[in-house]
């Protein structure tokens, strides 16, 4: 009974999204060291991506455990705003902040944004349903065509300009929530508090730039197929 | 016909408290649970017996006019607590902190009450600690403490300039676990207006929910007021704007005899009024006349920048008439030294109401940081009032009232004159006889809360009766008809004039006619122009809205009515004491260099007055007699 | 000087309520806000109208009884203080000043600016204290407490209670003043034997109170009288996670001897 009650609360609540969220940051961070390997070429890619493909257990026990953790690390952070909106049924007419940051009061706007990119981007380049047309091409050490489906994708302005408010969304809401996860977990002391408030924002500038890179050089033709 | 026996146990002082504890009568715990007691107030003395009885197994209900217990004015109180605990290996003990209490009230307080309070003193230090009050410590680990109101130990406990907040946190904890328990029902909100008295005992109280304006009657087998003292009838004091007098005032008209109403404190350091709205004043601590000096220019209508007056053409006015004390001079003597140089004309600032304190000559002496260290919070809290920047300008400084002395009149075990009816802390008249040193107060509103109220009431109530008169009861019904009277009286009034332009001018009248320095004629003024202020308010006031609702005009009209009627208690006992002593300083009884002359003689009594409804109150005399100590003089020159 | 006040007024918990406009004229730069809006109310008076009704006590920055949001900010536009403690030299000479109740859920409105926040007391009641019985208590130096130690349980205990936390949190969340709270007792030896059951039972009765949660905005901070650091909700979160982690190694059912016992 004891431990329900301990999940179940405020306090408990935000411990699970702070660790489900760490998780999926320690995800995103992997996913583009792994994706800057466009940098080295097709091949380099191509047999990263078919070697993840070679261990199916490993990719699917992956694949669904990332899919849990972020079903929890969401709901929880629905029914989070859900009881923080009920808090404070009435608000004020004059509202002026001193110190909450634009990416700490706009994490549920961020987070929104992040889920519908990721759905997208999931459907892009993962099943490759939004735009099937480089699927089943093969490269020429007979891997899947990874690289050169990135590309193609990336020369396309429309798709730029997704992922470039994708990567914005996932900025600004890990800048927050980092450091803010750190704190939530109770970690804190006096002489790396400093270090602790600049993670968030370091960890944020990091994948977003190396993301960012990998859309850039292909847009303006520093990586081509 | 009231008869004053103050029950003191006999034999040794040593012993008194033991012998009383151990002749009492018990309650059986079976009975406690039946026995239901009421306290009124939540600061140190309420909240500390209320959670105290609970833990005890009464049924114990209390009430505060605040929203929560947290709030009471006892939270207020920054210097710290004493305590004979003798850490500090400096000689202190029990009998001298007794001797300190005695002789700094100027012998009007009782052996056997003070003797007690310095022996409970130590229990209350090791009882806040296991409460959690985070007193502040040595490097070692120990307790630290510092000296304070000029005596010479270092018995003072402290927790940074916030010792009332912390000690009433602690007992405001120990509260909140009885409310837990089931044991103390709290009623926040709601203000006691008058007593219910049952065949000559107090029975209960009435009752006015603030939020809902209803007027209930509660009833139990023993009442206990911790409500405080009465500054405000000053209207300007140190207090917070809610401390009134309107609980002791309205069970002093059901008969509890009232003690020595015109031992008022005034405290020297606050800052001055700045403009007629004001509210009330800021205390400044004690502590700043170690260093600051307090001058006035000698020219009577010199108007010149401070800064622009030559050390020759300035009066360092405590210097030159105590020599030997100087600036440290005790509080009253100090406050009447201020007046009287503002009396003659030669006060600064707005009105002429304050002094300078100077602290030019130690910044030069020791440089500027040393002063910031040692006073920087007082010298910002005093630039955010003021706006002024006292490292460049002297500060300027005026009188404040700050605590009673007087109030009800309790017997050694707490008890009234009215049976049943018990007061505890500053509400109460026992302890600090004409004038309270630092760091006193805290120490006796915590004694009479954990150690003292607790026993005594026990033996009352193993002697009492068990039955109760309900709440519709004919003398409930009385009381709550009363109530409802006066207050519909206050809100059918349909004059022009608030409730606080009366309260300003009785405190304007009082401050100048039994503020720190009175006399006959004063007095006796004061007493004809009393009558006809209360009168004029009947006829005047206006209170808006309506009974039924929050209305704090309503709340705030009631307690300045009773003001109105206690002001002349107040100056009838400061006119029939002809003496001056502690705080208490008749201009007639003074030597040629202007000291006060105590009149042990005729005056060695505490003064308890009986209300009585066609005429003026009865002078009860309780004797005070010295076994123990010799009554000597202050002097400070 | 001269102010323009946009006062709220609500005639109680079940009125919708609404703004009003009133002038405050002759203000002097050397009162403080609260005596500016006595002078308002004693303008109001003689003519029938009812004050706007508003908290304050001891007036000197202690009691926790003020609780106004002026301009969008509790305790309005100074630093370190309680309204009380805040002067109209604040303020530009004619300006507009807009004066708010704290708004919560938790916080229930009585009337104008006052509002109900007896939640924090009852946070307090379900575990913010040591339960120890009056009397027999050792000596106060038996306890060794080093001096940093003190300090800082100090720190946390110098909250007052006002709820201007609760009012600048975006979700109104009680999490600076339960920190407070829990910091203060669990910095200490005497609150070690109860500090698993108390942090436990006050979260959880702040959860009930309808207080939302803590978002790491530290806005509540920024608001502070006593400025407490959000570090002691950090301190809380350790406090709780190891509860979480205590009370699940503990029995929590008392076995058949205790009971007898009983």
């Amino acid at each position: 009974m004891q431990r329900v009650g301990w999940f179940r609360s405020s306090s408990g609540n935000r411990v699970v999204i702070s660790l489900t969220g760490l998780g999926l940051v320690g995800f995103v961070v992997f996913h583009m060291l792994g994706n800057l390997q466009v940098f080295e070429g097709p091949d380099a890619l191509n047999t990263y991506a078919a070697m993840l493909r070679d261990m199916p257990m490993f990719l699917w026990t992956a694949r669904i455990g990332l899919l849990g953790v972020a079903i929890f690390h969401i709901a929880l952070a629905i029914q989070l705003v859900l009881r923080n909106r009920r808090a404070r049924p009435v608000g004020y007419a004059l509202r002026e902040y001193r110190h909450a940051s634009v990416a700490s009061r706009t994490m549920a706007l961020t987070g929104s944004v992040l889920l519908v990119f990721v759905v997208f981007h999931l459907l892009h380049l993962t099943a490759g349903l939004a735009d099937p047309s480089g699927n089943n091409r093969l490269d020429a050490g007979g891997h899947a065509d990874v690289y050169g489906k990135v590309v193609h994708a990336f020369q396309n302005p429309l798709y730029v300009v997704i992922y470039l408010v994708g990567q914005l969304a996932l900025g600004v809401h890990l800048s927050h929530a980092v450091s803010g996860s750190l704190q939530t977990l109770g970690i804190e002391h006096a002489a790396f508090n400093r270090l602790f408030k600049a993670a968030g924002p370091a960890v944020a500038l990091l994948v977003v730039f190396g993301n960012l890179a990998i859309i850039f050089a292909i847009f303006f033709g520093i990586v081509r197929a | 016909m009231t008869r004053l026996d103050a029950k003191i146990p006999s034999g040794p002082l040593e012993a008194k408290w033991d012998r009383r504890r151990f002749s009492e009568k018990l309650v059986s715990p079976a009975n406690k649970r039946r026995i239901k007691i009421i306290v009124v107030g939540t600061g140190l003395a309420g909240a500390s017996a209320a959670s105290t009885l609970g833990q005890l197994g009464y049924d114990v209900e209390c009430f505060c006019f605040q929203d929560s217990p947290r709030r009471a004015h006892s939270i207020a109180a920054q210097g710290g607590i004493n305590a004979a605990k003798n850490y500090q290996d400096d000689g202190d003990s029990v009998a001298r902190l007794f001797y300190d209490t005695i002789k700094g009230g100027d012998f009007r307080s009782r052996e056997a009450n003070v003797y007690r309070l310095a022996q409970v003193s130590t229990q209350i230090i090791d009882q806040c600690v296991a409460l959690g009050v985070p007193f502040a410590r040595e490097y070692g680990g120990q307790l630290a403490n510092r000296s304070f109101g000029g005596v010479q130990v270092s018995r003072t406990f402290y927790c940074r300039g916030q010792t009332g907040q912390q000690l009433l946190l602690g007992a405001y904890s120990a509260l909140c676990w009885q409310i837990e328990r089931g044991r103390v029902t709290m009623r926040p909100r709601t203000d006691m207006l008058d007593l219910i008295i049952d065949e000559g005992h107090a029975r209960g109280i009435v009752v006015r929910d603030l939020v809902t304006g209803q007027i209930t009657a509660h009833t139990a087998h023993a009442v206990v007021l911790a409500t405080g003292g009465y500054s405000n009838v000053y209207y300007l004091s140190t207090n917070a704007i809610g401390s009134n007098v309107t609980a002791t005032y309205r069970a002093w008209k059901q008969g509890a005899a009232f003690a020595n109403p015109c031992f008022t404190q005034i405290h020297p350091t606050a800052i001055p009024p700045a403009e007629t709205q004001q509210a009330k004043l800021t205390l400044m601590s004690e502590s700043l006349r170690n260093d600051g000096r307090l001058w006035v220019p000698t020219a009577l209508s010199d108007r010149r920048a401070p800064g622009a007056i030559p050390s020759s053409e300035r009066d360092y006015f405590l210097e030159r008439r105590y020599p030997g004390f100087g600036n440290l001079v005790p509080r009253d003597v100090a406050s009447r030294a201020v007046k009287s140089i503002c009396d003659e004309g030669r006060g600064v600032g707005p009105g002429g109401q304050g002094v300078y304190l100077d602290f030019s000559d130690v910044i030069e002496q020791q440089g500027a940081d040393v002063v910031r260290e040692r006073y920087g919070n007082l010298f910002d809290m005093y630039r955010r009032i003021t706006g002024e920047d006292a490292y460049q300008t002297p500060m300027r400084i005026y009188p404040a009232p700050h605590y009673t002395m007087g109030g009800l009149w309790v017997d050694y075990n707490l008890m009234s004159t009215v049976p049943g009816l018990f007061v505890i802390g500053e509400a109460n008249f026992a302890d600090h006889g004409a004038n309270r040193l630092g760091a006193s107060s805290l120490m006796q509103g915590l004694a009479d809360g954990y150690f003292i109220l607790p026993y005594t009431i026990g033996h009352y109530l193993a002697t009492t009766r068990l039955d109760l008169p309900v709440a519709d009861h004919s003398v409930s019904r009385a009381a709550v008809e009363r109530v409802t009277g006066r207050l519909n009286k206050l809100l059918q009034s349909s004059g022009g004039r608030t409730a606080a332009s009366f309260h300003r001018e009785l405190g304007r009248i009082l401050w100048d006619h039994c503020g720190m320095a009175r006399s006959d004629s004063g007095l006796n003024r004061a007493l004809r122009e009393i009558p006809s202020l209360r009168e004029e308010f009947w006829r005047s006031v206006v209170v808006p809205g309506s009974g039924e609702t929050f209305n704090q005009e309503l709340e705030y009209a009631c307690r300045v009515a009773d003001f109105l009627e206690f002001g002349e208690l107040l100056c009838h006992d400061a006119l029939y004491r002809k003496e001056s002593c502690g705080a208490h300083f008749r201009e007639e009884h003074q030597t040629a260099d202007g000291e006060p002359q105590r009149d042990d003689e005729r005056f060695a009594h505490v003064a308890a007055w009986e209300y009585r409804e066609d005429g003026p109150p009865i002078l009860h005399k309780e004797p005070l007699t010295f076994e123990f100590v010799q009554p000597t003089t202050r002097s400070y020159q | 000087m001269k102010f323009t006040l946009k006062v709220w007024r609500q005639r109680g918990p079940d009125d919708k309520g609404r703004f009003a406009v009133y002038e405050a004229r002759d203000v002097s730069p050397d009162m403080s806000f609260l005596e500016m809006l006595d002078g308002v109310n004693q303008s109001l008076i003689p003519t029938d109208e009812e004050p706007v009704a508003f908290e304050h006590d001891c007036r000197e920055g202690i009691c926790g009884s003020c609780s106004l949001v002026i301009n969008g900010v509790p305790h309005g536009p100074d630093r370190g203080i309680t309204t009380c403690q805040l002067y109209m030299r604040q303020f530009s000479d004619g300006a507009t000043i807009t004066i708010e109740p704290w708004r919560a859920r938790a916080f229930p409105i009585i009337k104008d600016l006052v509002v109900d926040r007896r939640a924090l007391d009852r946070v307090m009641q379900a575990g913010g204290y040591i339960s120890i019985n009056t009397g027999g208590a050792v000596d106060g130096n038996v306890l060794l407490i080093s001096k940093e130690q003190a300090e800082n349980a100090m720190d946390a205990a110098s909250c007052i209670g006002c709820g201007a936390c609760i009012a600048a949190c975006k979700n109104a969340s009680a999490m600076l003043f339960v920190a407070a709270k829990v910091s203060h007792l669990a910095a200490l030896p005497q609150g070690n034997p109860e500090r698993a059951r108390r942090v436990m039972a006050m979260m959880e009765a702040m959860d009930r109170e309808g207080f939302g949660s803590c978002g790491n905005q530290y806005e509540c901070e920024a608001v502070c009288p006593k400025n407490i650091s959000v570090r002691f909700i950090a301190t809380l979160q350790r406090e709780y996670l190891r509860a979480g982690i205590v009370e699940s190694g503990l029995r929590t059912e008392p076995d058949s001897a205790d009971q007898e016992s009983a």
